[in-house]
């Protein structure tokens, strides 16, 4: 390993424990990826097990274990950084089904953990979606830990990072660097294999939920491939992009994928593979997507109790079909819908009416918090719009308490309204 | 048949020995795994039901979120965890996760080594050398 001068000061300990220890963690990660340095990065997305790893219980003094040594003399951190949702906004803790006594020490932990990261300079996002705040810039490197967001930084923007955890962001945090391995060198950027959509399908017809759909079936083929969509619409919008990056990112463990003609690194399919042949093409039809939605509803019986949606965060497009299913309504008395975005988005959200039209009908609509995460300790069926909160609302738990339905987000608001599931049925 | 593999180990960290859990999917550790049992959980896995705990797991690479970490680490607090990590593509959040808590990793063989590697054979891990031993 190559250390530049700042880099050994550093390691020597002259600016602390918690930077030492950073770029300890910085090193054994190099070493362990076969990298032979480290490079400088321009911007954070942090991950704080104490703000978002369910902080309760025994977990939640857990945290302190991975993160304490590294954050007990930090002071600032050397690059901007933003930070993923908290876990829990404790306005709908009881909603979500915690006793007082949990949410109280949620109170506790993730509030301790919040005021840290706002005093040293870090950017209260609070969101897995942070390019609202801090956009990627071509060929810049970043270190990022959220899967949607790695793999937006890398695919839709052409900036740099792999796959960073809580633990090995903030050390890239608090050095200002992060090993040159895996997704920041080229040869590691580009496709592996092709994806196409099946002659019986239309993306133009695609509702939110079918780009899910279309996601889970293509990285059931793909796996841990990297694959470049071919004939993807040039006009896609945001929030099938975020079904889109969402899904494929937790299920194959992507840091970059392609979609011709409209990221950056794949104006062809020939300079998206790099000019090697595709190891493989696959096409996702109907039967791939239909599978798709009868893995993602696991519930048998038509009853839905609860309804809960923005993982990750609601899109503006998404709370507009929420209020408009709402508007004048009232949700069913044995369902509680709870719908979370940014705070940006919120604000915008009230000013356009919609957070009002979603309030008055019963319905609890906040900002800032992992609704995948909190929503795990309900009983009962769920319906959601998104497989990767499904993914966590089906997971965790061997006993499988939870069981739940999958649909667009116009399918699920309608479900709130009559406690029965109103979405496709396969 | 040859006994002997060689890959790239993330740390000395001795030899270990033990039975195999093999699977050909991808495996989650945050939210694909029950923390508190070790069991593999997500729908639709090739390996769902089966415990993960004090065994090698041998998988092709790691996936789930950027939390995945976090899983394995809330798995190791619980004494659940895998003796030893086998994989060919080092996800990053796996790397992470074995070096917090000092587990050995072997990964980039030659081979698909989760299809060479049966669930239920006894494998030798030496993380000193970066060698898989089938016995």
């Amino acid at each position: 390993m190559r250390l530049n001068q700042e880099q050994q000061e550093m390691l020597a300990g002259k600016f602390g424990r918690g930077c030492q220890k950073a770029m300890e963690i910085n090193i054994q990660l190099a070493e362990a990826q076969g990298a032979e340095e480290l490079v400088r990065i321009s911007y954070a997305h942090l991950m704080p097990p104490d703000v978002m790893f369910f902080p309760y219980g025994r977990q939640g003094h857990w945290a302190n274990d991975m993160t304490g040594e590294l954050t007990k003399d930090v002071e600032h951190l050397r690059v901007p950084a933003t930070i993923e949702p908290k876990f829990c906004q404790l306005a709908v803790a009881k909603t979500l089904q915690f006793p007082d006594d949990v949410s109280k020490e949620i109170g506790q932990i993730q509030g301790a953990a919040t005021d840290f990261y706002e005093r040293i300079g870090v950017i209260p996002t609070y969101s897995a979606l942070p390019f609202y705040v801090r956009p990627g810039r071509f060929g810049e490197h970043v270190s990022i830990a959220e899967s949607i967001a790695i793999l937006w930084y890398n695919t839709m923007f052409g900036s740099r990072c792999e796959r960073d955890d809580g633990v090995t962001s903030l050390a890239a945090a608090i050095t200002g660097y992060c090993p040159l391995a895996g997704a920041h060198l080229q040869e590691n950027r580009y496709g592996e294999v092709v994806i196409r959509l099946g002659k019986d399908l239309d993306f133009a017809k695609f509702e939110d939920a079918d780009w899910d759909a279309f996601s889970l079936a293509s990285s059931r083929l793909c796996k841990e491939k990297r694959p470049v969509f071919v004939g993807v619409p040039k006009n896609i919008g945001v929030t099938e992009l975020k079904h889109l990056l969402a899904v494929i990112a937790v299920e194959s463990g992507l840091a970059i994928m392609h979609i011709e003609g409209v990221t950056p690194e794949a104006p062809t399919l020939e300079k998206a593979m790099g000019g090697a042949k595709p190891l493989a093409e696959y096409t996702v039809g109907k039967k791939e997507l239909l599978e798709a939605y009868q893995l993602a509803n696991t519930a048998t019986g038509n009853d839905v109790d609860f309804v809960l949606m923005g993982c990750p965060h609601l899109t503006m497009k998404e709370i507009r079909d929420l209020a408009e299913v709402l508007e004048g309504k009232k949700i069913h008395n044995n369902v509680k819908l709870v719908a979370v975005t940014t705070k940006l988005l919120y604000e915008q959200a009230k000013d356009m009416g919609y957070a009002d039209a979603i309030q008055k009908s019963g319905a609890e609509f906040t900002c800032d918090m992992c609704i995948a995460f909190a929503g795990t300790q309900v009983k009962g069926t769920i319906a959601t719009n998104s497989i990767k909160a499904d993914f966590f609302y089906a997971g965790f738990s061997a006993e499988g308490k939870r069981q739940v339905r999958f649909g667009s987000t116009k399918d699920c608001a309608r479900s709130a309204l009559t406690g029965k599931w109103e979405g496709k049925t396969l | 048949m040859k006994n002997n593999y060689q890959g790239k180990s993330i740390k000395k960290l001795g030899v270990v020995e033990g039975e195999a859990l093999v699977t050909t999917d991808l495996v989650a550790f945050w939210g694909g795994t029950d923390w508190e049992t070790g069991i593999i959980v997500e729908a639709g896995h090739e390996a769902k039901g089966k415990n993960m705990a004090g065994k090698i797991l041998v998988f092709p690479a790691g996936k789930g979120g950027a939390g995945d970490t976090f899983g394995w680490y809330y798995l190791f607090r619980s004494g659940k965890a895998p003796l030893a990590l086998i994989c060919n593509r080092p996800q990053n959040t796996t790397l992470a996760g074995a070096l917090l808590t000092d587990t050995p990793m072997i990964y980039g063989f030659g081979e698909e080594i989760e299809k060479v590697i049966k669930t239920g054979d006894i494998v030798r891990v030496d993380s000193d050398r970066g060698i898989v031993e089938l016995k």
